[in-house]
């Protein structure tokens, strides 16, 4: 998509409008990690700070070629996130007291499942509206191909084909950015 | 060898059909085939559960005022919470200029800026532009609490009561919540319980923003003891 590549060319050249552009598109999915991951909204407001300031700091890091920003921005939001959990965690005696005050994250969840959730659901949403229609009904409505020729309207032929290449195109981004996969990709962000 | 159309294989992956024998025969030989119907059916798996996460709200927009104030190099000797009440602050600074320079000229020339500035308003050193309630952990008695405010000077008056009495001293301390090893110890709170103490130069009240006071023995230790006695958060 060619906006992302613009995006990314601001980005990399330190325009602070593309800092902005990217937390409006992904700002909500970084929070939501966060929160997930910690299960408490301030931490995951503060994390979710730390993840575009570090992301933003270290913006020459980013590498298009090698995963979206989105994958990048969920794979520094992660670590930022276990690194929180960490020091809640380590045993200091001047931490003692205050992991009481931190409420423990409510139901844990595989973070490389979260990450999954996130990418191919940003690339649902980049499908062309065809595509994207048919694999809704497929996914969230538990419809089968005639079935969904039957409520669109669409030739069966043409439900296959839609519902094909939208599982390609969405196989392919999760293969890029998933967490099995991408995630640490984009560039040498570990240190981030 | 005849490998899975790549239909068939979306319809396995959505186990909308069910693998004939032949198939099955063919996926156990062909690792190409069951690789992608693996990838397919996570996919598949993946898609059912992302309806959870379609159009997320948008953060608040107190996380984007954050992060502006993070990445700006701070400009004040101590970086300011960011919030509100920065921005009426400023504008109001611009506000009292023409005043100034119009009205009360004369007065600013005679007595000094402190002074006019006391005339039309606060002194600008008694601004707050951070405060905490300091409650009281477990084991200390409930009726023990306090304020801390940060002043526009970069001071912070810590007001507390009620502190158990103990053998030590009592010390006033700012901590990274993310980070609950990172701290600065700003001085120590006298028997009166009352104290103005001034806040390092450069440091950042977005990141230290958890004010502590702890219960510190004789010990010649520099560090904190462990034992605190109040907590809580500046905010703006």
């Amino acid at each position: 998509m060619s906006s992302d590549d613009e995006l990314a060319e601001r980005w990399r050249d330190g325009d602070e409008k593309a800092l902005r552009t990217a937390y409006d598109r992904h700002g909500a999915a970084v929070l939501y990690l966060a929160q997930r991951l910690l299960g408490n909204r301030a931490d995951a407001e503060d994390v979710t700070q730390v993840t575009f300031v570090a992301a933003w700091t270290s913006r020459d890091m980013f590498d298009p070629r090698r995963g979206t920003m989105l994958g990048w921005l969920l794979g520094i939001a992660r670590r930022k996130a276990v690194d929180r959990l960490r020091s809640a965690a380590r045993d200091d005696r001047a931490t003692e007291t205050v992991r009481a005050h931190l409420a423990p994250p409510d139901e844990p969840q595989t973070p490389d499942r979260i990450v999954d959730r996130l990418v191919v659901a940003d690339e649902l949403g980049r499908l062309p509206d065809e595509q994207r229609r048919t694999l809704e009904l497929a996914f969230f409505d538990d419809l089968t191909h005639p079935q969904i020729a039957a409520v669109t309207g669409l030739p069966l032929g043409t439900v296959k084909s839609h519902i094909r290449r939208g599982m390609a195109n969405l196989r392919r981004r999760w293969e890029v950015d998933g967490a099995a996969f991408g995630s640490r990709s984009a560039g040498p962000s570990r240190a981030l | 060898m005849q490998h899975l159309d790549p239909d068939r294989l979306v319809l396995l992956a959505l186990s909308e059909q069910q693998q004939e024998l032949s198939e099955s025969d063919h996926l156990a030989q062909c690792a190409g085939c069951r690789y992608d119907l693996d990838s397919l059916r996570e996919v598949a798996d993946i898609g059912t559960e992302i309806e959870e996460v379609r159009d997320l709200p948008a953060p608040p927009e107190s996380v984007w005022r954050a992060i502006e104030a993070g990445i700006t190099t701070p400009v004040a000797p101590v970086t300011p919470l960011a919030g509100r009440r920065g921005r009426p602050q400023r504008e109001r600074r611009r506000w009292l200029a023409p005043v100034l320079s119009a009205a009360a000229a004369a007065i600013v020339a005679v007595a000094g800026t402190v002074v006019a500035f006391g005339v039309l308003d606060r002194p600008p050193a008694e601004t707050v532009t951070a405060q905490a309630t300091l409650a009281p952990l477990p084991k200390v008695p409930v009726g023990a609490g306090g304020t801390a405010e940060v002043t526009s000077s970069g001071k912070i008056r810590i007001d507390a009561r009620n502190l158990p009495l103990t053998p030590g001293f009592h010390e006033v301390w700012l901590i990274d919540p993310g980070d609950l090893t990172k701290m600065l110890s700003l001085g120590n709170l006298p028997a009166g319980a009352s104290v103005e103490l001034p806040v390092p130069p450069g440091t950042d009240l977005n990141r230290y923003r958890l004010v502590d006071i702890s219960d510190e023995p004789h010990d010649g230790d520099a560090t904190h003891s462990g034992q605190s006695l109040l907590r809580g958060t500046l905010t703006s």
